[in-house]
């Protein structure tokens, strides 16, 4: 899918320019970024609260699903990242124009999801981000995956958002018949090492890209809260087609954070971004410090403190 | 003659079948959820970015 995404988005490419034209730009006026993603402890710990009262003014970098997030609570990020190439769910990050003629159908990834409760109403959430977008979203920086969906490449130009393309790493380049390199050949854009999802890629370019030395994470919980019904996390669907129902426990793993003292439960698919992006900072130039005061994300490379440490400190 | 070679001729050495490494469930599971979610974007050991094909190494 996103191969073949990348190979239709071929003919867009006009409408943005190379990543590789943001490297070592000044984006925000620090040496450091807060990168934004969408778990559940947003809902908990409401993080933009904080940041709009710092006055932080370094790069603020959020995930297409905290884009919404952002815009409510008047806050325009410095750049946001896409690279999900599902064709329906990403638009609605943006706001799907389709949506407002149909019903949502068939899938309920929406109305189960943790990430934002408000799109669970999935109607009366897309006509928000529809308005928000339109009155918001025009010349805001996006770096734009060349795996995105047609309908989310498709809202991004008419939203005028200002593109930038990257081909996300499907495998090792150096491998030969490599599918990444054959996309660096055919559409000419940097290829990112996006750690397996939208959260890790973003913590990537402020890294690799933006040059930035020190990183926040918010948001990055990779795992549920000990009351998330199993009903309500992201591959619930697919773990009942694995294991069934009766077994549903033995898919998800508990993880103690000794920071919170404080027990999260993770699938298998967390377990695996969380070692990515653990394994990823080890070899990043910046210090990534997770101030999500939540989850699991935690280790030798990533330094987990309070949000308002990280704030107080670029104050200093 | 093994269960695995059925002819008219001996083999030199013994021929023996080695188990095809078992998927696990974990495997399964994340395999499943990144297909179902579209997910398919990779993790890279050991790489960051390359930047074009004639400057590769970052």
């Amino acid at each position: 899918m996103a191969v073949a995404n990348a190979e239709r988005n071929q003919q867009l490419l006009r409408h943005g320019r190379s990543i590789a034209e943001l490297r070592g730009t000044s984006i925000g006026r620090r040496d450091s970024a807060i990168v934004m993603a969408t778990g559940p402890s947003i809902a908990r710990r409401d993080p933009i609260a904080q940041i709009k009262s710092s006055g932080y003014d370094g790069a603020l970098i959020a995930v297409d699903s905290a884009f919404g997030y952002c815009l409510r609570n008047g806050v325009i990020p410095d750049l946001v990242v896409t690279v999900d190439p599902h064709p329906t769910r990403i638009v609605r990050w943006f706001g799907d124009p389709a949506l407002m003629q149909a019903s949502p159908g068939d899938d309920d990834y929406f109305r189960r999801q943790d990430l934002d409760p408000r799109h669970a109403d999935e109607l009366r959430a897309n006509r928000e981000m529809l308005d928000l977008t339109s009155r918001h979203a025009k010349g805001v920086r996006i770096a734009l995956s060349t795996s995105a969906s047609e309908a989310v490449v498709r809202r991004v130009v008419d939203l005028g958002m200002d593109i930038y393309w990257w081909n996300p790493m499907h495998d090792d380049p150096d491998l030969p018949d490599s599918v990444s390199r054959r996309l660096i050949e055919m559409n000419g854009m940097p290829c990112i090492n996006a750690g397996g999802n939208v959260g890790s890629a973003s913590w990537m370019i402020a890294d690799a890209v933006l040059g930035k030395r020190s990183v926040a994470l918010v948001g990055f919980d990779f795992s549920y809260y000990a009351d998330t019904p199993h009903s309500r996390t992201q591959y619930y669907r697919e773990a009942i087609d694995l294991v069934g129902e009766e077994n549903l426990d033995d898919v998800f793993m508990w993880v103690h954070n000794p920071y919170l003292d404080q027990w999260f439960y993770a699938d298998p698919a967390y377990m695996w971004y969380r070692a990515a992006l653990l394994d990823m900072a080890r070899d990043a130039d910046c210090e990534t410090v997770n101030c999500t005061e939540g989850g699991i994300v935690f280790g030798d490379s990533i330094r987990f403190a309070p949000l308002s440490d990280f704030l107080a400190a670029e104050r200093a | 003659m093994n269960e695995l070679l059925k002819g008219n001729f001996q083999t030199k050495n013994q021929v023996t079948d080695s188990p095809a490494k078992e998927e696990t469930l974990e495997d399964r599971f994340e395999r499943e959820a990144k297909k179902r979610l579209g997910g398919s974007i990779a993790y890279v050991s050991k790489k960051k970015v390359m930047w074009d094909l004639k400057n590769e190494k970052k």
